[in-house]
């Protein structure tokens, strides 16, 4: 029976329960599909959302004086100085030479060190690029080109003609999950909430905070105290009973999971070894420090596969694209040194791939002040196991009358994210005979069984 | 802090309602800087939404799309003509925005919500980037409004009046708009929007994709398209004669047939209650009160732990999609539960701590230095908890409509029974109602 002083004396804390684990689980249904094949070792993929459209073009930029003047002209008011540029060394195979933002010496360096690579203008498509298919409309374009809802989602889902609630990590998982411990938390790890990019079939995400230990426990909740014990009781009974709405079932299934996950989680990053590097205060830099302390407890965790999902919004810059970059682009660069820091400290570079993502590139074109939805843009690939130091793909010829402008200076990707993620799937361990699978559209672009790399941006 | 006093003790509940469901349809975010300097901006905007909510729809998508908090978030504010020799074009931010989120959505649609199909099968888009540039040069030449203002970013930012059309500053020239609609050249910039406004108002996409949502947000998350189209009906105006009239539209939603029907007939009906609604309810269904009389809520530990507030989406998008359909049971049944898409491993404990700070520790809500803490009245309840049955009975009346399941009261029975301690037996069993599925999903 409750006392009233038990009762009372019930604090507000975010309780860590004891240490037992947990056998039911967070993800969603049972069925697994083909048993995951033997993966040895550990490997994480870390993706990196700058949600609304990065306009890249700004932060990987030619420097040589043809096309630097080419961009110039093109990018009117948007255009950075080229002596602001940091030059990355080298050049690419068409003989050019680029730079990055001002605001990123610390990607120009982890280029420099060969442990960052760029990929020049990816995107999203069906099939290959044909301007004069595009010109006279019988192109088979992806659904929704320019729209962020459904852009978005094709770079987490790898499907651009149709709307499907599975992303290409979720796929990963469903196949791969096995070979973790099942114990309730599962194989992808969000800092930002639910995602597409990590939803499955049956595997889902598990969302955890920057802050703290990332999962907050139910208050109280078997903390040891008489009132710990009520509390358990009390949810205990509530959780246990079957619901007859299927809304209803959804909800207790998922507080049950998140509760029993919460103590297998917390009791796991306990183990994780206490990091010296230093983390900026910023939202990117405080999530790449937590999925660091998450990777240095993947033993607890018993995890040898692992995918970290973090969003940075705020990239849709419509306006004062200058000024709002010049904000934003170095937390970007600052996290991303910081994690690889950290990463070398806990010994696990070579195991942990980061790679980042957007809605799309945006437009050269200025609107005054600001650049409108595009398509191709460049991304930024991290780790051990990447060839750094080189930009893969193809950095696009800037001209007013460049046949990959389908107006306004939007250009169409030279790179289909296809084989992006098959860079990345492969290295991570996907079979080749799955890898259709995992990205539906990949052989209109590359054929896992020709047993090349894709891009060659990793070392397998 | 004026958004939870208002929304908790507001006599216009209804109102109150409605203007948080239309706030997740015209997203306007605090994401910008500038929206959270001036205060009078989100609230100036929501007060908009409010007034609006029982108005006409065309009055509201011209009142939203004139508001300056939202020329700043979608950036048509200041947005200028084209200037092709120094390669600049308008900014197409609002034009796709007010199509795809505010009026029309990506596709045709038949009145009952269904996608119409080409003879392929396909789905139809109501617009490409053509329509959007057209459409941009719509939403040039607007600034701040106030006296002697001008066109352009040295003009200080002014929240309290509609945006101004600065016609030197507005694309010349014809527009091409939808459905074969030409904007001849030669009118002014307000011209040209009141055509575009009447454009977008009228394609008849509007009923059933606004009318879905509005179902979606109030009632239940998979109407059947019989209920949509009721919706679009009330919208077109079959039974007023009047176009747009949301004090029907509202009143179809909340009273047809399919939403008053006794829940135990329809097996997926209903929607799974979001944080920012079960927190503001929870205050509403307990009185909260406090000694200054204003009700402090800073929803600070709402967002950190409920992942959700007011007016602070992380997108245009909303906190949630409305086609999102959670993995496993719900998608294999081929329906939707948008609101499960902030309901993850950390927010779901999150809200359930909430809920144990307010009954169980008293911790109503944040309230900031200088105003006297909130309180909620347990008194008739209380009372009622001498006898476990009658206070399971009015609780499941007031929560849970009824639709309690008998396995869930069960359970509750079971516990306070154990509490003797007629306060601590009402507080307890508001509690284990609240966490509960039962009240989480409405049926």
């Amino acid at each position: 029976m409750m006392t009233r002083r038990g009762f009372l004396t019930h604090s507000c804390s975010l309780g860590i329960a004891s240490a037992t684990v947990a056998s039911t689980m967070l993800q969603l249904g049972f069925a697994r599909t083909a048993a995951a094949q033997s993966a040895p070792g550990y490997k994480a993929l870390v993706c990196v959302l700058l949600a609304g459209g990065n306009d890249s073009y700004n932060m990987l930029v030619p420097t040589d004086n043809d096309q630097f003047g080419e961009y110039s002209n093109i990018r009117a008011d948007l255009a950075l100085q080229q002596n602001e540029l940091l030059a990355l060394p080298g050049t690419t195979a068409n003989g050019r030479s680029y730079g990055v933002h001002p605001g990123m010496p610390e990607l120009q360096s982890l280029f420099a060190n060969g442990d960052a690579a760029m990929l020049a203008n990816v995107g999203t498509l069906l099939e290959a690029f044909d301007a004069g298919a595009v010109q006279s409309g019988t192109a088979k374009l992806p659904l929704g080109l320019y729209s962020h809802a459904d852009q978005i989602a094709q770079w987490q889902t790898a499907v651009p003609d149709g709307r499907v609630a599975q992303g290409w990590g979720g796929r990963i998982a469903d196949l791969m999950q096995d070979v973790n411990l099942q114990n309730g938390v599962s194989m992808n790890i969000s800092l930002s909430g639910s995602n597409v990019f990590q939803s499955g079939n049956q595997v889902g995400e598990y969302s955890i905070d920057a802050t703290g230990d990332g999962a907050p426990g139910l208050n109280a909740y078997n903390d040891g105290t008489e009132f710990g014990a009520f509390k358990k009781r009390m949810v205990d009974e509530l959780l246990s009973v079957q619901q007859q709405h299927i809304f209803r079932r959804e909800y207790s299934r998922r507080l049950r999971g998140a509760i029993d996950a919460q103590a297998v989680f917390v009791d796991a990053l306990q183990t994780s070894p206490q990091l010296t590097t230093e983390f900026s205060p910023s939202y990117f830099s405080q999530s790449m420090r937590q999925i660091a302390r998450v990777i240095g407890a993947r033993d607890a965790l018993g995890a040898t596969r692992q995918t970290f999902f973090v969003t940075v919004g705020g990239w849709d810059h419509h306006d004062d694209v200058l000024d709002n970059q010049a904000d934003m682009l170095p937390a970007v660069s600052k996290g991303l040194q910081e994690f690889r820091n950290a990463l070398v400290e806990l010994g696990v570079f070579d195991e942990v791939t980061t790679f980042t993502t957007s809605d799309f590139g945006r437009t050269l074109t200025s609107n005054g002040k600001g650049s409108d939805h595009g398509w191709g843009g460049h991304h930024i690939v991290m780790g051990g196991s990447v060839n750094g130091g080189s930009i893969y793909g193809d950095y696009p010829i800037l001209s007013a009358s460049s046949p990959l402008d389908v107006g306004r200076g939007i250009y169409a990707p030279t790179t289909s994210v296809d084989e992006y993620f098959a860079e990345l799937a492969r290295w991570f361990g996907v079979p080749t005979s799955e890898l259709d699978q995992v990205l539906p559209n990949v052989r209109n672009f590359y054929s896992p069984e020709s047993g090349e790399a894709p891009l060659g941006f990793l070392s397998v | 802090l004026a958004w939870w006093h208002r929304a908790v003790t507001a006599r216009d509940e209804l109102r109150q309602r409605v203007g948080f469901a239309l706030s997740e349809i015209f997203v306007v975010s605090d994401s910008v800087d500038i929206l959270i300097v001036h205060p009078d901006a989100l609230s100036g905007y929501y007060d908009t939404l409010l007034s609006n909510a029982f108005g006409n729809f065309r009055d509201l998508l011209r009142d939203v799309s004139l508001h300056p908090a939202m020329g700043v978030y979608l950036s048509h504010i200041n947005n200028s003509r084209s200037d092709p020799v120094n390669n600049i074009f308008p900014d197409e931010n609002y034009a796709r925005e007010v199509m795809q989120l505010f009026s029309i959505g990506l596709f045709e649609l038949n009145i009952d919500g269904s996608l119409q199909l080409d003879n392929n099968n396909d789905p139809i888009p109501t617009y490409s980037n053509v329509e959007i540039r057209e459409f941009a040069k719509i939403f040039t030449g607007f600034s701040y409004g106030g006296d002697s203002a001008f066109f352009g970013k040295a003009y200080p930012p002014n929240f309290q009046t509609p945006m101004q059309m600065f016609d030197d500053a507005h694309e010349p020239g014809s527009k091409n708009l939808l459905n074969g609609t030409v904007v001849p050249a030669g009118q002014t910039g307000m011209q040209d929007f009141d055509a575009a406004i009447d454009n977008l108002f009228n394609h008849p996409n509007v009923g059933p994709f606004i009318g879905k949502q509005l179902i979606q947000r109030l009632v239940t998350s998979n109407p059947s398209p019989a209920y949509i189209e009721r919706v679009a009906r009330a919208f077109n105006g079959d039974t007023t004669g009047v176009r747009g009239d949301m004090r029907e539209v509202i009143k179809t939603v909340l009273l047809d047939p399919e939403a008053t029907a006794a829940p135990t007939s329809l097996a997926d009906f209903g929607k799974l209650r979001e944080p920012v609604v079960r927190y503001a309810s929870i205050l509403r269904q307990f009185g909260a009160n406090s000694d200054d009389g204003f009700i402090a809520v800073l929803g600070y530990f709402l967002q950190q732990l409920g992942k959700q507030h007011p007016l602070s989406a992380p997108s245009v998008f909303n906190f949630f999609l409305p086609a999102h359909s959670p993995a496993g049971e719900i998608a294999d049944a081929g329906l939707v539960a948008p609101e499960f898409q902030i309901t993850t491993s950390n927010s779901i404990v999150g809200i359930s701590n909430i809920i144990d700070f307010v009954i169980l520790a008293d911790y109503v809500s944040d309230s900031p230095q200088g105003f006297e803490p909130v309180s909620l009245d347990y008194q008739e309840y209380e009372e009622l908890a001498v006898d476990a049955n009658a206070l399971l009975d009015r609780l499941d009346i007031v929560l849970t409509a009824g639709t309690l399941d008998s396995a869930t009261r069960q359970a509750i029975l079971n516990v306070i029974t154990d509490v003797e301690d007629v306060s601590q037996r009402a507080k307890i069993a508001i509690y284990m109602f609240l966490l509960s599925s039962d009240y989480a999903v409405r049926q």
